[in-house]
């Protein structure tokens, strides 16, 4: 850690694994529910849980990179955060609009549109906290001794993700047009900035990982967000088949959407020609592993399971079903949650000065939940693609068909058993890293953290 | 080989020209919604059936247009396929339609709302959605049996409640619900009389019945009697 300000990122991180651990207990009642077993109806009906566990994942994911911010950017700014106490108070803000809109989902307070339920006042209370995050990182780039294309790549992303979420506030009474606005926040977040954020921080870690010369990293990494817009921003088509919108969508949608994977597999080309071309063995090997595990993963989960369903012809049939859900599960995990925890990795030793990098549970958290989540997608997939073959070809009836896909929650709970134990195994190994140190401000690698650790010890 | 400023001007230049092509296309597709989504039928009704649909919300369980939660049934074309009453009946006791299945939570609206959602979802079923839901394409294709008096009985016999309210439990010729016995047959078992006092109140005819008493006029109850004491065969299609 070179400056004092950059732990501020360990409490958006803690935040992090606080937010998916209460994620994934939400998971479970929506699984166990789906399987026949709705036990907590009265409590907790479906869709609360389903908005809850949602909205946390949203949160906790934009926590993660307001923490991948708040430690790369003084770091490649080259000066301390610009104003540090704004960072804290803008994360208590965060997590205070975030409580209040999860305990009112609890009591039927919803603004239910998919992914965008919190309640219209709180989301005004969101986009203010965002700006004061883009507001702190700004300044500290501006008044920096460097601005490098890392950085503005990952400014960038985070500022046009505060100003699309604007769209979502649209109001209307036609059910299309709100549509319409709703994936300009959902879509060309995932499929657009936010790959920008993404691209931003692997590239960060693949230059601190790898030890590859900057420019070729950097040049690449135009290279990968240019093909991401190429394709992403007119491939918000493929959500306009079907909502009532006029019909060459499902050209626009169908070509554009077909190609939005290259942008993903580029970024795995990118990462794994990156780990083999700096060939630096870095003693932090979880982090390599996340850091590649997560370019690979995502290609699997959006750029392939997402071509899965995006030609019109296909999605005619799989829209509004399961197979919707295999998509994106994989597709959030591989892309967003690995490199947020990569980020994590990466960040932790030399935030605390220790090594838990090197227990046996980092590794097998990886490996763990990464199985775990693979057999939790091939879950869905046969649920979802029976579903579609009794539902929408045979035509059998809805009811009939849930019964007939319950085993394959069944299915669903064991991965997801396996899945959250990984998750478990992550949040140990995080808790047991303690909390950082100051005495570790100055040290930039690994290398200068052993030394520092060895004058800790001394002292 | 490509150069950082070559790859920049790349970035560059590709985002702003899709950027245009979309907002483009985002003006010329508003200039159309109203035409294909009947927005001049958009009453004060249907406007608070979609604010209450929001604020209650429908989506965290249900899809309208194929998108929300995957628990639930599609309901973009739920009016036409259920009928207003079946409809009724479902949002005022969510466990009047379906007894005993996977559970739809239970809002207490009052008649205003119930209407008002009605409105909005009758209007969601006549918007233009290129085609969705699909035909199910694999569907059995309806085999004419010859009727008891030599005419031909096919699926266009059966009465339109029939196929709202009773294939949501029912299956007919394979296809519908599974919550009730199927019916092929049923006016080989059952003689008129019964059937009658069944759909006018089940609960009188057996103190447990598993069916609930349905929202059926006398006029609706004749047309289903008369066409059910016809299914003496297997079934007809
Ligand atoms: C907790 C989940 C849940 C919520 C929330 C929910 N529903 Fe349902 N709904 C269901 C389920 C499940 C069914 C299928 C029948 C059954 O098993 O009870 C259903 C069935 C229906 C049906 C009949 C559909 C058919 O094809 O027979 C209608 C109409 C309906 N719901 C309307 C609504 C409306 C309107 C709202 C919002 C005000 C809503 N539902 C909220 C779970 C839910
Ligand atoms: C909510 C689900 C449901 C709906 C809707 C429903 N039924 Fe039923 N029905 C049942 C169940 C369950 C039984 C079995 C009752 C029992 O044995 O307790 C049944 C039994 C019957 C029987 C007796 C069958 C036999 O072989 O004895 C007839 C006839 C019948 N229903 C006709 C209809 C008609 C006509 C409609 C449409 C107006 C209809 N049902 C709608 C659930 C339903
Ligand atoms: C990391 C990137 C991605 C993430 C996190 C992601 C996530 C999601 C999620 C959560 C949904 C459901 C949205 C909703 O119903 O509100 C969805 C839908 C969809 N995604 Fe992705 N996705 C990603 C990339 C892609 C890519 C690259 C493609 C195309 C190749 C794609 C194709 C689709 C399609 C076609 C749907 C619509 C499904 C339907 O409703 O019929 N996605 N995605
Ligand atoms: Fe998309």
């Amino acid at each position: 850690m070179k400056y004092a300000s950059q732990k501020v990122a360990y409490w958006f991180f803690a935040t992090c694994m606080l937010l998916l651990g209460l994620q994934i207990v939400y998971g479970f009642i929506m699984a166990f529910a789906h399987a026949g077993f709705d036990v907590l109806h009265a409590v907790i009906p479906f869709h609360v849980a389903r908005a809850t566990h949602n909205n946390l994942l949203v949160v906790w994911l934009l926590c993660g990179f307001m923490g991948a911010a708040y430690f790369i950017i003084p770091e490649e700014a080259d000066r301390e955060l610009m104003w540090p106490t704004l960072a804290y108070v803008q994360l208590g803000a965060l997590v205070a609009v975030g409580v209040t809109a999860i305990a009112g989902f609890h009591v039927g307070w919803f603004e239910g549109r998919k992914f965008l339920e919190i309640p219209r006042p709180l989301d005004y209370l969101v986009v203010v906290d965002v700006l004061l995050f883009i507001a702190n990182i700004g300044a500290t780039m501006w008044y920096g001794r460097r601005v490098t294309t890392t950085s503005l790549v990952l400014f960038f992303g985070l500022f046009s993700a505060a100003l699309l979420y604007l769209p979502g506030l649209i109001d209307t009474p036609n059910q299309t047009e709100d549509s319409y606005w709703r994936w300009w926040v959902v879509h060309l977040w995932v499929e657009g900035v936010w790959e920008l954020i993404l691209g931003g921080i692997l590239s960060y870690l693949l230059l601190k990982l790898t030890g590859v010369d900057r420019e070729v990293v950097e040049k690449w990494l135009y290279v990968i967000v240019g093909f991401t817009f190429l394709s992403g921003i007119l491939g918000t088509g493929h959500h306009y088949y079907f909502i009532g919108t006029p019909r060459y969508w499902l050209w626009i949608g169908g070509v554009f959407g077909a190609i939005e994977p290259l942008a993903f597999l580029g970024m795995a080309i990118y990462a794994v020609a990156m780990a083999r071309l700096g060939g630096r063995n870095h003693p932090n090997s979880v982090a390599v592993l996340w850091t590649v595990g997560c370019a690979i993963m995502s290609f699997v989960g959006a750029g392939f399971l997402g071509f899965a369903h995006t030609l019109p012809q296909v999605n005619l049939y799989t829209h509004g079903t399961l197979v919707t859900a295999m998509h994106g599960h994989l597709a959030f995990w591989g892309a967003y949650a690995m490199i947020v925890l990569g980020i994590i990795t990466y960040a932790m030793p030399l935030m605390t000065g220790r090594k838990c990098y090197q227990a046996p549970s980092a590794a097998l958290a990886f490996w763990t939940s990464n199985i775990g989540m693979i057999a939790m997608t091939l879950a869905f997939a046969v649920a979802g693609v029976t579903q579609v073959y009794l539902e929408r070809r045979i035509g059998m009836d809805f009811v009939t068909v849930q019964k007939e896909i319950e085993v394959h929650f069944y299915g669903l709970i064991l991965a997801a058993g396996l899945f959250a134990s990984g998750v478990a195994m992550f949040i140990w190994n995080f808790v047991s890293y303690g909390l950082p140190v100051d005495a570790l401000v100055g040290a930039e690698m690994e290398i200068e953290v052993e030394e520092v650790q060895v004058r800790m010890v001394r002292s | 080989m490509l150069s950082k400023s070559a790859a920049r001007a790349f970035f560059l230049v590709g985002t702003a020209v899709c950027s245009l092509a979309f907002v483009g296309l985002t003006v010329d597709t508003f200039g159309r919604i109203p035409e294909q989504t009947h927005s001049a039928a958009i009453t004060p009704e249907v406007a608070r059936g979609k604010v209450l649909w929001e604020a209650s919300n429908c989506m965290g369980c249900h899809t309208i247009f194929g998108e929300g939660a995957y628990y639930a049934p599609e309901l973009t074309t739920v009016y036409e396929r259920r009928g207003p009453d079946f409809i009724r009946a479902m949002l005022r006791d969510p466990e009047a339609m379906y007894p005993g299945q996977r559970r739809m939570q239970n809002y207490h609206f009052d008649d205003r709302q119930i209407e008002d959602l009605l409105a909005f979802l009758k209007w969601s079923g006549a918007v233009d959605l290129n085609g969705f839901p699909p035909k199910p394409t694999l569907m059995p294709v309806a085999v004419p049996v010859p009727g008891k008096d030599g005419a031909v009985a096919t699926s266009i016999d059966r009465p339109q409640i029939f196929n709202q309210m009773c294939v949501a439990c029912h299956a007919l010729g394979g296809q519908g619900g599974a919550l009730g016995p199927a019916l092929d047959g049923v006016g080989m078992r059952r003689d008129a009389k019964y059937l009658h006092d069944w759909l006018t109140d089940p609960h009188a005819v057996k103190a447990d019945a598993r069916m609930p008493k349905l929202p059926l006029t006398p006029g609706q109850i004749d047309e289903l009697v008369a066409f059910l004491s016809h299914l003496k065969t297997g079934g007809t299609p």
